[in-house]
């Protein structure tokens, strides 16, 4: 098997940046309507994760889900993975994340998401501002057209991005199965990106390793591991850790 | 096809080494029997293939990113006009892999959307360790081809069982050429080996002005073996081409007609007696017309070559 280890990262850049990013100008032309309304539907869910509440939280992860069944469909099987066959690989990841966030969304204890103003929260929201502000337009930056933005609900990216945000944002056991998948992928993103010669790589793997450490706090802190009470549950105001 | 006469051909090339070089070593034939259906088909250079005796166009076209485009048609029609440049300008060999995703779609689309099946001379590699009859049938599919002229175990991957698939084939005759690659300079070892036990056609390295390895050994043993050599990243990936833009070219380049590095580059490949064809990809129409253009008019000699390798050394 000797052969397979001579091979570099940049042996497995197939494209071109300029083939990849058409890859988001021909589907947000064609598919204007559903990512227009996949970006509406993240940033609904993304304003019900902001506010401290426990109604919604249902909501979102129906939304996230139906997210990931979309992007995992509309952008990797439709337009990415002809050009790269790696993909192939990772795209049960997505029906597992769609399938999961599912789960999470009919369990009799769902999700709590809100912001509680510790550290986790805050990288939370800075990669929910990430994935839906900042990502899709650093293209204009350095010179693509709009038509080319990668947006939250559509493009793999910033949507694995973002809900890396939204569990950081979220309370309740059982959470980190969640990250996984946007995690792999954002690592997936930020090698290609790399490779590509794009400065944006980094933004992708700063993502990772905040997350990996928020997560890790949590779990030194008890957060991950213990049941909301009954209390928690019914006075979000109570939220304490 | 006539059959080769191996040992007249090694006979007949002379001393090996870096012997005075001039355009009589690729042969100008009046014009391309394959291509016959475009009467503007230039003349130019082709090299023998030496188990064959076939004479084929000593500049080729590769694959390798540049033809990954996927489903977008406006990219899949600009290959096409690539293709087409390409033919126009005398070329047949196109070269791709199953490792290159989209590629070898997009090349059955050119070749459809040209008419242009019967002008090229197909290669392909195999690139798994699994299922190599399974790869191959599906880069058929892909390319709407049943025969490849070559197929290559590519970069030496499951050597062991493709190797002899590929031998098989040939006898078959469902296959006319069995080959290897490698690339930066990987695995050469190994290459050389089979190079001195197998019944090899082709074999595919990469070589250009700053990556000579190959001329120590590689190469010469070629000549000996009457191996005939493809050249893979003659412009070290398009790196060398870009670092070369907007310095002048030499004086020397009129001599030799060269109206660009790429050409100055191509030449000095083409101009080695052991290297059959080298292989630059392009996106560029006008650069596939360009590269082909090299395989025209004078090659530089032995001396000449060293001072385009050592004048592309300083500047890159
Ligand atoms: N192991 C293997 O089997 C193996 C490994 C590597 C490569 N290969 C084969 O070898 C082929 C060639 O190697 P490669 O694609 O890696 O690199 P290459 O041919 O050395 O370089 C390709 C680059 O050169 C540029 N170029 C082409 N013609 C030009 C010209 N006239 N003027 C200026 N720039 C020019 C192209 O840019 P533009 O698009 O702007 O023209 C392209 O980006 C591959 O496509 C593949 O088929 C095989």
């Amino acid at each position: 098997m000797s052969e397979w280890w001579d091979y570099g990262l940049a042996d497995f850049l197939l494209f071109s940046p300029r083939v990849y990013y058409r890859l988001f100008e021909t589907m947000n032309s064609v598919w204007w309507i559903a990512v227009l309304a996949a970006f509406v539907a993240g940033l609904v869910a993304a304003g019900l994760a902001m506010r401290h509440g426990h109604r919604g939280n249902r909501v979102i992860l129906v939304l996230l889900s139906l997210i990931w069944g979309w992007a995992g469909y509309g952008f990797l099987w439709q337009y990415y993975q002809p050009i790269n066959w790696a993909v192939a690989y990772i795209l049960p990841g997505f029906v597992i994340e769609a399938v999961l966030l599912a789960v999470f969304a009919a369990r009799p204890l769902p999700l709590r998401f809100g912001w509680r103003g510790d550290l986790t929260s805050c990288v939370g929201a800075g990669l929910l501002v990430v994935a839906f502000v900042i990502y899709p337009f650093v293209g204009l930056i350095e010179g693509r057209d709009l038509i080319q933005a990668e947006l939250f609900g559509s493009a793999a990216d910033p949507t694995a991005l973002g809900t890396l945000g939204f569990v950081l944002m979220a309370r309740g056991t059982w959470r980190w199965l969640l990250l996984p998948v946007p995690l792999i992928w954002c690592v997936f993103a930020s090698a290609t990106l790399w490779v590509m010669d794009q400065q944006v790589a980094y933004v992708m793997f700063v993502a990772v390793w905040l997350t990996i450490f928020s997560g890790w706090l949590d779990l030194k802190n008890g957060v991950t591991t213990r049941r909301l009470t009954e209390a928690e549950r019914a006075t979000p105001a109570s939220l304490s850790d | 096809m006539s059959e080769i006469d191996r040992r007249n051909f090694i006979k007949g090339a002379g001393a090996l080494g870096l012997a005075g070089m001039s355009a009589s070593i690729g042969q100008t034939v009046p014009r391309l029997a394959r291509a016959a259906s475009s009467a503007t088909v230039p003349d130019v250079i082709r090299k023998t293939v030496a188990s064959t005796g076939e004479k084929i166009p000593a500049v080729g076209l590769g694959s390798w990113i540049t033809f990954n485009v996927g489903n977008d048609m406006v990219l899949r029609d600009q290959c096409a006009s690539v293709v087409s440049a390409f033919f126009n300008a005398g070329g047949r060999m196109i070269d791709s892999s199953p490792m290159y995703g989209s590629a070898q779609e997009v090349i059955g689309y050119c070749l459809d959307k040209l008419g242009a099946h019967d002008r090229v001379f197909s290669t392909d590699k195999v690139w798994t360790s699994g299922d190599g009859a399974g790869q191959i049938a599906e880069t058929a599919e892909r390319w709407h081809t049943r025969n490849f002229d070559l197929l290559q175990v590519h970069n030496l991957v499951g050597i062991n069982e493709n190797l002899p698939l590929l031998f098989r084939m040939k006898d078959e005759g469902r296959l006319r050429y069995v080959g290897i690659t490698t690339s930066h300079g990987r695995r050469t070892d190994d290459m050389i080996a089979l190079m001195k036990n197998e019944r090899l056609d082709f074999v595919q390295v990469t070589y250009n002005p700053v990556d000579r390895k190959v001329e120590e050994y590689l190469l010469p043993l070629a000549y000996d073996r009457g191996i005939a050599v493809i050249v893979n990243r003659p412009f070290r990936g398009g790196s060398l081409t870009q670092q070369l833009e907007g310095e002048p070219l030499p004086e020397f380049a009129a001599d030799l007609k060269a109206e660009s590095w790429a050409q100055l580059i191509l030449k000095y490949l083409i101009a080695h007696p052991s290297v059959t064809c080298p292989i630059p990809a392009t996106t560029n129409p006008a650069h596939a017309a360009e590269n082909m253009r090299a395989a025209t008019g004078v090659l530089p000699d032995d001396k000449m070559r060293e001072q385009i390798a050592a004048v592309i050394g300083v500047l890159v």
